[in-house]
């Protein structure tokens, strides 16, 4: 199978170029990070994240064929020829597929992703009735992978002050939680043009999350929370 | 850059405007359509009808704020160079000033 690698070495000085891999070893069944390994076994100097390699650790977020992705979750076999692989769309690239995150993450710890209670400590644990907890799927599953922020033309433009996709999904996460009481402040803290305003609801992110989650849904229900509380 | 209030004004701001745009060219559609006046002398009198008069006003008041909103975005967008997006704002309001009042004092001028 033949493979098209964004490789780039800022040590060497030496300009970005793509690079031609064929693998000849291939399994049914077999995921693209395990081509990848398959593939840095002969060539070590070949760079990229992972970790868990099951969908879960949110690592190996890359551009295949023009589409963001986790490498460990995606069949070989889903994939056409040559298989294009570059790093996350955006992002100053650190060494070949491995890109320089703080911006997403600096945007993450913006929403204050924690919940924020003003009450004296219970007794016992702050409970919450099946439906209250119900409202927080599609929400709590984010692994943080940044295929939608860096899907997001509105981030690519003003990394620095949109939150994106993934931040505004954790931030309508913690003020739909019914445990939370910080919601002004938090709703306070999205206003402005910049921050949640930023998106034109053009939905990149919804299209590329691969754990099936809607930010877009996200971001339309903190606008509404906003105009229901400011009248 | 952060005025509060300002990323949710400008949003119902535009969204609003959309609806007005979007039902007052229909209404003026319908009225084409249906060929209530053809000629000059009648669109006139379309126009200095006291509803037809103030829903353009209105209509060319709402244009404008939503040619703004748009505007804006793109510049707020694609122009990051503090200068360059200052002046660009500067030009744009005065394009969308000056067509405003060319426009309302046509409104005025068919009265
Ligand atoms: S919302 Fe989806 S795409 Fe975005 S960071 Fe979370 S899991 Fe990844
Ligand atoms: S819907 Fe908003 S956050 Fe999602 S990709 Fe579009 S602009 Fe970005
Ligand atoms: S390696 Fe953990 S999500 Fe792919």
């Amino acid at each position: 199978m033949k493979f098209s690698i964004y490789r780039y070495n800022p040590e060497t000085g030496e300009k970005p170029y793509m690079q031609e891999y064929v693998l000849r070893d291939i399994d049914p069944g077999m995921m693209l990070l395990e081509a990848l390994m398959r593939l840095k076994q002969d060539d070590e100097t070949l760079s990229f994240r992972r970790s868990c390699r099951e969908g879960v650790c949110g690592s190996d977020a890359m551009n295949v064929n023009g589409r963001n992705m986790l490498a460990c979750i995606t069949p070989l076999a889903s994939l056409r020829e040559p298989v294009v692989i570059r790093p996350l769309p955006g992002r100053p690239v650190i060494r070949d597929l491995v890109v320089d995150m703080s911006d997403f993450y600096r945007q993450y710890r913006a929403v204050k992703p924690y919940l924020i209670v003003n009450d004296p400590e219970p007794e016992v644990e702050r409970l919450q009735t099946p439906e209250e907890r119900e409202r927080l799927d599609g929400l709590y599953e984010c692994i943080l992978c940044a295929c939608c922020s860096t899907a997001c033309p509105s981030f690519w433009w003003n990394p620095d002050r949109f939150l994106g996709p993934a931040a505004l999904l954790q931030a309508w996460r913690f003020l739909a939680d019914s445990r939370d009481q910080a919601t002004d402040e938090r709703l306070q803290a999205l206003e402005g043009p910049y921050r949640m305003f930023r998106c034109h609801t053009i939905m990149n992110c919804v299209d590329v999350c691969p754990k099936g989650l809607n930010p877009t849904r996200a971001i339309g229900r903190i606008k509404h929370l906003m105009l229901k509380r400011s009248f | 850059m952060s005025r509060p209030a300002h990323g949710l004004y400008s949003w119902i701001v535009q969204r609003l405007s959309a609806i007005y745009l979007a039902v007052f060219i229909l209404y003026v559609l319908e009225q084409w359509i249906f060929a209530r006046a053809t000629t000059y002398e009648q669109w006139k009198a379309w126009l200095a009808s006291p509803v037809n008069n103030i829903g353009m006003g209105v209509f060319i008041v709402t244009l404008l704020l939503h040619a703004w909103i748009g505007a804006r975005d793109i510049l707020m967008d694609y122009v990051h160079n503090l200068g360059l997006r200052l002046t660009l704002f500067a030009l744009l309001i005065l394009v969308l000033l000056l067509s405003g009042v060319w426009a309302l004092r046509s409104l005025v001028l068919v009265l």
